[in-house]
């Protein structure tokens, strides 16, 4: 049985709210995390002097699956 | 970049403690400002908003380098002449330097309506919502409506109903 959107959104408002039941330790445990994204990470650091520098980087040298890409 | 250090997510609460410490004024931005608040999501980033100032860069530098980033003379140059965006990914975290973010008018502002979660400093949660609305980002534009629907649970539990500094600017009489 398909879930109605409206459904879909009470679960996630469920999880909301258990979220924010749980100790702030746990929101860190299970909040963060690291894996290797190309490109990103093949830097120790890097800086821009504007956000809109930082934005067009993101546009020309970053692979668009990771979702930096400016929305459509 | 190879070679990076173990991650370990409790490292966070270093970052504050230090900073802390240190008597850097920051706050928590982003999703990883959401997760602190309850947002049931997960990141990899750790994104901060710092006062900018020399004098709180300075500060944020010596709280960086206690807790084991390698702040080297480049950097360390950079962050003091007022970059907008700072990424530094050596270090326990992917650590975001965000001067100025997308959709928040100032620091003051910001901090006016900021929360304590904790030991954490954490943006507004309208805020965080703006910013990320105000970035345009594909990755943002799926984030939005769950940012959205959580704030409204959120905002339930943490009454006054809070205005974004974009939103209580616009709300303030004409001169």
């Amino acid at each position: 049985m398909k879930r109605s959107d409206q459904q879909t959104d009470e679960d996630f408002r469920e999880q909301c709210r258990r979220q924010m039941e749980r100790p702030l330790k746990l929101r860190l445990k299970y909040g963060f995390y690291r894996v290797y994204r190309p490109v990103m990470d093949d830097a120790a650091w890097r800086s821009f002097r504007t956000m809109e520098e930082y934005r067009q980087w993101c546009e020309r040298e970053l692979p668009e699956y990771l979702g930096y890409r400016r929305a459509k | 970049m190879n070679g990076r250090r173990e991650f370990r997510p409790l490292q966070a609460e270093e970052i504050a403690r230090a900073f802390k410490k240190e008597r850097v004024e920051y706050l928590f931005i982003g999703k990883s400002g959401a997760i602190l608040l309850g947002y049931p999501g997960m990141t990899q980033d750790v994104d901060v908003f710092p006062a900018r100032s020399v004098k709180n860069s300075k500060r944020l530098l010596a709280a960086l380098g206690k807790i084991g980033f390698e702040i080297g003379a480049d950097l360390e140059r950079d962050i003091l002449s007022g970059k907008d965006f700072v990424q530094i990914k050596s270090g326990p975290f992917d650590l975001d330097l965000i001067f100025a973010p997308d959709g928040i008018e100032s620091f003051a502002q910001a901090k006016d309506r900021a929360v304590m979660e904790g030991i954490f400093p954490v943006a507004n949660l309208r805020d965080i919502i703006a910013s990320k609305r105000a970035s345009g980002r594909q990755k943002d534009k799926i984030e939005l409506p769950l940012l959205e629907s959580f704030r409204i649970e959120y905002e339930k539990r943490n009454a006054p109903t809070l205005q974004s500094a974009r939103e209580k600017l616009a709300r303030k009489p004409q001169k």
